[in-house]
């Protein structure tokens, strides 16, 4: 070999080392985000798991799969269809209904805010936003498909997809990564620029005397703010526990029957990751709620105390959808929940009067972002990146 | 702002999380736990009771001996009338609800004392109607809420004597009136009610300390002599029949005298009531359990907490029925028991008779994980 | 006579004699006693006096030694004289009256909060619920942790938030002001319970 075949060598070398670390520099551009001042910065970040870091590219890709019905068996269904921008990213519908009109017993909840979560879903099942996206890919009542694995071939019979996998997370689609971007994608919808947020950054005229009426009940009377956690450390409006309010408890009578299923289903191992997202979904099991994960007493008919912010947009209310306006809601609360054996302690009648109803749903309604009235007004379009 | 050490917790929680998760399908056999029916209808006339009622209880650690038996217990209900006090009547309810819930059933349900808050007349009556639900059949024991309004003369109107042994099942229990006080109301003039209200008064200074009493001990002392020393014994008395801490009287003054009387017996456990908390303490032979109220917790106190006590976590009173509750008792083959504990709205811990054997080193129930706030 | 005489001055010489002897003698003892203690470097006598705060040493006698009456007396009356003597230099005006008159009324207050503690009725509370039910001797009040996080509020609150939280909510009642003479003396009662607990804002 002759010095100037080496030297030629060494300059394309040289030249493919350059270029390929262009290139990681360009994947690996870190995401920053754009949080409004009422969500500590230092929270939203200790909340990105250190084994799914934040990059822009990860998060388009992300995007991309949270708005792709390739996702789902018969190509109809993507995250989207259940959990709609439009919605404040939760859905109007009663229950979720996944492909071929199959519905779940449950009401989706919106994304914003979700990785705030201690756990995810109404029950807690899931540890985290990665491990909760692949759960209704292959929930049969939901996107449907047979297996994960399926989910990756048809990933692969896409190069575009194939190329964004192999830059973002170095290697072929994986069941893990597809999770992982999408739960990236998820940590960037954060939400908390609603008329209340600017009242307490010091815009007295922010919110209506009701809505202001609507807060001080909110924080006495009204008892709301002992579960519906807020203030600035955790300004999400849930404490993120479980609480039987006994909501579901009269529509399902053989609730004991179902619960010794559960627990015999433990008895014979049968219980794991998959037959509890199904069993979650499965009217009558799903009024058991938490107790299907923990298997407690304490957990029965507990579900997790959803988020308030945007509430306004996420209609109908409770884990069943079963309450259409947030006057039902306030309602509902004011006889002091629905009686069963399990009701938490905390939840007694309220004697709110007509006129303390209407404020509070004066101040609920000022948790509306902007951005998520944008969105549910078509002013603002959050969509996949080629659509 | 958020310490480092924050996030490695919440990391730690995570991976907890994540593992337990994945070992959902492979069930530990010692986390068995027997599912509970319901008792349909039970009492649902009476008040504005919910429906149905349901107990998941865990029962079975497979490491141990299947229990000869099992009772139930109801205790500290506390209740003042209805219309001043409908919390404590729907606690007291609830209670008797759980009870008749289990199956299979309890071989009997002890009611632990301080059924009245004030000894009163309608108190009182209103506590047998409670109680008449039951479906077991029920021991009933006297608290100090319960005498010092009348010393006691409508309690045995209602409930008979307050010192009785039975035996059942090849263990002797007795029931035992150890809330007796020494005469500190005659030289103060007080009136029967100032003197319930000033035995009332867990932190009322003026009373006595709680003894069992000379006649207490000369009646324990003939009942002990018919019993052989190598069949188990136990006792039902509502202080705790030890010194804890004397100033709330939690405290039976001649406990060193009733403890040497029961020093001979091979199995000796005391079930007592009072002091409204989990509470375990082991002194030579005998094993003490404390027993959950419906009505209320008491704070542990300041100073002399039994060692081998498994903490509850402290109450959140936004919970109305936080650090309350009831539970039941499984009694082993060879004497002594383990201790259930039906924390409402918490989980339930069972404190076992392997936990004391071997003096807290094996089967230790899981402590609430975090400094009681 | 004479010879009577003779014998009564004998004897008085003789006594005279033996007395100085004795002295001698003790002397020497003491000396000896002196330098051994002494050498021990043993601590002398020091005698407070009750103000609480003024000592004196004592020359010449040890700790355990009891000084002959006049000496004791002496030395109080001296002790005293320099007492005055100092207080006349005092630059506070508080007198040991003065402090008496705080500390009463102080009591008097925390006896009023005790009887409110246990008292559901002065507190307006309505289901027979007293303070001292949950919390005997004002125990899990804390009074020295606040301000602190209340999970019931979800936000730092005083003392007195909580005192308003128990009225309302277990006990049924209607919240009292702030300036309420009923919420002095509960602080008060609940504070004197922690007296020598170090200040521990947030713990508990």
């Amino acid at each position: 070999m002759g010095n100037t075949k080496r030297l030629k060598l060494l300059v394309v070398g040289l030249a493919a080392v350059v270029a390929m670390a262009q290139a990681i520099t360009a994947q690996d551009r870190k995401y920053k985000a754009d949080l409004p001042p009422a969500i500590p910065e230092d929270v939203w970040a200790m909340l990105v798991p250190e084994d799914n870091p934040m990059t822009e590219a990860k998060v388009a890709l992300g995007r991309d799969l949270y708005f792709d019905k390739r996702l789902s068996i018969d190509n109809t269904v993507s995250c989207a269809t259940c959990h709609d921008p439009k919605a404040a990213f939760a859905e109007p519908k009663q229950f979720a209904e996944g492909v071929g009109g199959k519905r779940g017993a449950r009401n989706s909840p919106t994304v914003f805010n979700a990785m705030f979560n201690v756990e995810q879903f109404w029950d807690g099942r899931a540890a985290t936003l990665e491990e909760q996206a692949k759960g209704p890919i292959i929930n049969p009542l939901e996107m449907a498909m047979t297996s994960h694995d399926l989910v990756i071939e048809r990933l692969k019979k896409d190069p575009a997809y194939v190329k964004r996998f192999q830059e973002v997370f170095g290697g072929p689609p994986t069941i893990a990564d597809v999770a992982k971007a999408i739960a990236a994608f998820e940590r960037t919808l954060v939400s908390a620029d609603s008329p209340f947020d600017r009242l307490q950054a010091g815009d007295a005229g922010a919110m209506s005397e009701a809505a202001k009426r609507g807060f001080e009940l909110f924080k006495g009377k009204g008892r709301c703010i002992t579960c519906h956690e807020f203030n600035a450390s955790s300004p999400f409006f849930t404490d993120f526990k479980y609480h039987n309010i006994g909501v579901g408890m009269k529509a399902t009578a053989n609730f004991e029957g179902l619960a010794r299923k559960v627990q015999q289903m433990a008895q014979e191992g049968k219980l794991n990751a998959e037959s509890i997202d199904t069993l979650s979904l499965t009217e009558g099991f799903s009024e058991l709620g938490r107790f299907i994960v923990t298997r407690q007493p304490k957990d029965l008919g507990a579900f997790k105390t959803p988020t308030l912010r945007n509430v306004e947009l996420t209609a109908p209310y409770m884990h069943d959808g079963s309450q259409k306006t947030l006057r039902e809601v306030i309602d509902f609360y004011n006889k002091g929940g629905e009686p069963n054996p399990n009701l938490d302690g905390g939840m007694r009648a309220l004697e709110l009067t007509d006129q303390e109803i209407n404020d509070l749903i004066e101040f609920l309604n000022a948790l509306t972002g902007d951005r998520a009235r944008r969105l549910s007004r078509g002013e603002e379009v959050i969509g996949p990146s080629k659509p | 702002m958020w310490p480092l050490k924050w996030k490695k917790r919440e990391q730690e929680y995570r991976r907890e999380r994540a593992e337990f998760f994945s070992a959902v399908s492979l069930l530990d056999r010692r986390s068995f736990i027997k599912v509970a029916g319901m008792a349909a209808g039970v009492a649902a006339a009476k008040t504005a009771l919910p429906p149905h009622s349901f107990q998941l209880v865990d029962v079975v650690s497979a490491a141990q001996a299947q229990p000869a038996f099992r009772f139930a217990y109801i205790s500290d209900t506390h209740l003042y009338e209805r219309q001043l006090n409908e919390r404590f009547v729907k606690a007291a309810m609830r209670a008797v609800q759980d009870v008749n819930a289990l199956n299979p059933q309890p071989d009997f349900v002890l009611f632990g004392g301080d059924l009245a808050q004030l000894g009163q007349v309608g108190e009182l009556d209103l506590g047998k109607q409670i109680l008449s639900e039951v479906k077991a059949p029920i021991k009933m024991m006297v608290g100090e809420h319960d005498w010092f309004l009348d010393m006691g003369d409508k309690w045995k109107e209602l409930f008979g004597p307050p010192n009785y042994s039975f035996d059942h099942k090849g263990v002797h229990f007795i029931t035992l009136m150890s809330v007796n006080e020494k005469d500190f109301w005659t030289a103060k003039n007080m009136t029967p009610m100032q003197r319930m209200l000033t035995v009332a008064g867990l932190d009322n200074s003026a009373q006595s300390r709680f003894e069992v009493g000379v006649e207490g001990r000369n009646w324990l002392k003939a009942d002990l002599a018919k019993v052989p020393k190598n069949r188990p014994v136990v006792i039902f008395s509502h202080s705790p029949l030890y010194k804890y801490y004397e100033p709330w009287n939690f405290w039976t003054e001649d406990a060193d005298q009733v403890q040497a009387m029961l020093a001979p017996f091979r199995s000796v456990t005391v079930i007592h009531g009072h002091t409204h908390q989990m509470l375990t303490n082991r002194i030579g032979n005998i094993h003490f359990h404390g027993m959950l109220s419906t009505a209320w917790p008491w704070p542990y106190a300041p100073m002399g907490l039994p060692k081998l006590t498994v903490q509850m976590d402290r109450a959140d009173p936004f919970d109305e029925a936080d650090g309350t509750g009831g539970g039941q008792i499984s009694v082993h083959p060879g004497g002594y028991v383990d201790k259930h504990y039906n924390l409402w709205g918490r989980n339930p811990v069972v404190v076992s008779k392997l936990y004391l054997d071997s003096w807290g080193k094996q089967d230790a129930p899981p402590a609430p994980g975090f400094p009681s706030y | 006579m004479n010879k009577r005489y003779m014998k009564v001055i004998a004897l008085m010489m003789f006594a005279a004699v033996s007395a100085f002897a004795l002295r001698e003698a003790f002397i020497v003892e003491a000396q000896q006693k002196q330098e051994a203690e002494a050498k021990q470097e043993a601590s002398p006598l020091v005698v407070q006096l009750c103000d609480g705060t003024s000592k004196l040493e004592i020359e010449g006698l040890k700790e355990g030694d009891v000084m002959p009456p006049e000496m004791a007396r002496n030395i109080a009356a001296k002790m005293l004289a320099t007492v005055a003597q100092e207080k006349a230099k005092q630059t506070s005006k508080w007198t040991a009256r003065d402090r008496q008159t705080w500390e009463r009324e102080q009591k008097r207050l925390i006896e009023e909060g005790d009887k409110l503690f246990h008292d559901w009725k002065a507190l307006g509370g309505t289901i027979g619920i007293s303070c001292d039910m949950c919390h005997p001797n004002a125990s899990n009040t804390h009074a020295e942790t606040y301000p602190k996080f209340q999970t019931q509020i979800k936000k730092v609150a005083a003392l007195r938030d909580m005192v308003n939280w128990c009225i309302e909510n277990p006990m049924k009642g209607k919240p009292i002001a702030a300036d309420d003479p009923r919420m002095l003396a509960l602080e008060a009662y609940m504070t004197a319970q922690r007296k020598g607990v170090p200040l521990d804002p947030g713990k508990h």
